[in-house]
């Protein structure tokens, strides 16, 4: 196994030596006796994207749900070793500000249905008692919506529910009910898989967009989506970590040959 | 393909009969119910739902049968099972789903499922012995004691049955009603709403508010349900109720329901020639106000969006 510590990128290096925004150290997760996750150590740079690719079933979800311990929803998960988000052990955290700075977007987009549209992007807003006034609520709304290409579309029927809203909009409203709550870290678990050609490539500008302010680790199974978006690339098969490093690097000039197989498309 | 469509359009067909015959049953009771009120209308018109009488008597020129009282104490009492069944319901419901150990889930739905359907007569025995001296002894009495210049509480309670027993009773009869709509409601939301939901940050308290939010047709399904249920229920209320013509604001006073009217009535009304007759339209006005709660049913889901 090659764990890269990303030397070739001379830019991020200049940028911040030791500042990482999430670092898992030895990282098992269990359901029950089911050996998902195996003793993953990675560390992902600050304001970067960073995919997880890997075959269906290879635990990408489950990965990135222990790093805002959205694991824990589920009780029949267990974890052990530690995920850090800035240098912060999240298991001394309280799980509320842990999910508050690592916000998540969904494979199915999940707006409340019976919500209006702004109440969805309100909603993290309120209950992280984020904004003070009802004139700040409505600015941050608008801005959010924006950040997510989506307020155009919408401005004119707020009050509208969610459900109205075709998929791809709906999943920019999941963004955007994200961004509001200005989160360090976003993670997006195949944002696109329901969606249409049109509205990936609108969500995967969007992400090139946010990259500038947050990072943002997406999982993908498309390795062409993660050629397309990411900055670096970790590939996940059965539960190991089998390489990670920087996209261009890892595309190029894979190191393993399980790497090679699944970006070449010999593997499912 | 086509074909297909046409296996679907013989299985129309096929089923529609059944539908005519559930549909045609339906309609020939509304008919039989007025065509056998059709006396008491012409003998006094709708004072039969206006006025709050019962006079019965050998002679038929002097019978005068009015059910104010009763449409009123069964709209009260019904409104009152509603208003404790919400709450009731409701929490049982997540309490099942959220945060009952796992053993003890399956046992509470089925412990559930025995209580809604246990003969109702054991509730009424139950509410007669039990519920109405606690509630007389432990909430009314106080209550009239100390806050009796409020009209809700002016009523002295003496025997405690009462509005306010036949209320609670109902709620408890219909709450396990009630809350297996909204428990299946809840237990098959999406979980992918629970997870947006904690994803954002919310407590496991704000999580159930906005969840429970989004299961509000099935609430309001399971509330008509057990308005229609209390309205209907007739042995257990007339234990507890009191059975007196009276209207009455106050939660303490005794009354009377179209269900326990008709029941209690019944057995002696064929001696007079028109108590048959107002009983059918007491009935008749059970007909009326259970489509006037269903429609309002449909324009609360309407508003919300819903409505099929
Ligand atoms: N809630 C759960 N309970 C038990 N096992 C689970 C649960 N969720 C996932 N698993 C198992 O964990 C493994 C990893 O699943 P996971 O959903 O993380 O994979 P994935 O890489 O995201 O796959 P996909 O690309 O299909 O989404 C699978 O073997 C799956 O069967
Ligand atoms: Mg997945």
């Amino acid at each position: 196994m090659i764990v890269s510590n990303y030397k070739s990128d001379v830019e991020l290096n200049l940028k911040s030596k030791t500042k990482y925004a999430i670092e898992t150290e030895n990282l098992n997760i269990y359901y029950g006796d089911h050996h998902v996750i195996k003793d993953v150590s990675l560390s992902i740079p600050e304001k970067v994207v960073f995919a997880i690719m890997g075959p269906s079933g290879c635990g990408k979800s489950t990965m990135l749900r222990a790093f805002n311990r959205l694991l824990e929803l589920n009780e029949s998960a267990k974890v052990s070793g530690d995920v850090k988000i800035f240098g912060k052990s999240i298991y001394k955290m309280n799980p509320i500000e842990v999910r508050r700075i690592v916000g998540m977007v969904f494979q199915h987009p999940n707006p409340f249905p019976h919500m209006s549209i702004y109440d969805n992007v309100a909603l993290g807003l309120k209950l992280n008692k984020l904004v003070k006034s009802r004139k700040e609520l409505d600015e941050t709304v608008e801005w959010a919506l924006k950040k997510a290409a989506l307020w155009d579309e919408v401005k004119n029927k707020l009050e509208k529910p969610a459900s109205a809203l075709s998929g791809g909009q709906q999943q920019r409203l999941c963004i955007a009910r994200v961004v509001a709550m200005k989160p360090k870290v976003i993670l997006m678990d195949e944002p696109t898989s329901n969606l249409d050609p049109i509205s990936t490539k609108k969500i995967e500008e969007l992400i090139d967009e946010l990259k500038k302010e947050v990072t943002i680790v997406i999982v993908t199974h498309s390795p062409a989506q993660a050629a397309r978006v990411s900055d670096y690339v970790a590939f996940l098969y059965l539960g190991k970590l089998i390489e990670v490093g920087s996209t261009i690097d890892m595309f190029e000039n894979p190191k393993e040959k399980l790497t090679e197989e699944y970006l070449t498309g010999r593997m499912g | 393909m086509k074909r297909e469509v046409g296996h679907i359009d013989t299985f129309k067909y096929f089923l529609l009969p059944f539908c005519l015959f559930v549909f045609g049953l339906f309609a020939l009771m509304l008919a039989v119910y007025f065509s056998a009120s059709i006396p008491i209308f012409q003998h006094e018109g709708l004072k039969i739902y206006t006025t709050n009488v019962w006079r019965a008597s050998e002679n038929p020129n002097k019978e005068f049968y009015g059910v104010l009282a009763a449409i009123y104490g069964s709209v009260y009492t019904s409104v009152l099972a509603v208003l404790i069944a919400l709450p009731l319901s409701i929490s049982f419901a997540v309490f099942v789903i959220d945060y009952a150990p796992k053993k003890i889930k399956e046992p509470l739905i089925v412990a559930t499922d025995v209580m809604a359907g246990l003969p109702t007569i054991i509730y009424g025995i139950w509410g007669a012995f039990v519920l109405v001296p606690i509630l007389k002894k432990y909430v009314m009495d106080p209550l009239y004691a100390h806050l009796s210049f409020i009209p809700l509480f002016s009523f002295k309670p003496v025997t405690g049955y009462s509005y306010l027993s036949a209320g609670v009773l109902l709620g408890i009869m219909v709450t396990p009603f009630a809350s297996a709509i909204i428990r299946e409601a809840y237990r098959s939301l999406p979980f992918m709403y629970r997870e947006a939901i904690y994803s954002l940050g919310a407590t496991r308290y704000e999580a159930t508010k906005i969840l429970v939010k989004e299961i509000k047709p099935a609430i309001v399904a399971g509330l008509l349900l057990a308005f229609g249920r209390a309205i209907g229920e007739t042995v257990a209320v007339s234990l507890v109720i009191g059975n007196t013509f009276n209207i009455s604001p106050s939660l303490f006073a005794p009354g009377y329901t179209i269900s326990s009217l008709i029941a209690n009535q019944f057995g002696n009304a064929f001696i007079y020639k028109y108590m048959v007759s107002a009983l059918f339209a007491a009935g008749l006005s059970l007909f009326f106000i259970g489509l006037a709660v269903n429609i309002l049913g449909i324009l609360i889901l309407r508003r919300y969006g819903h409505a099929r």
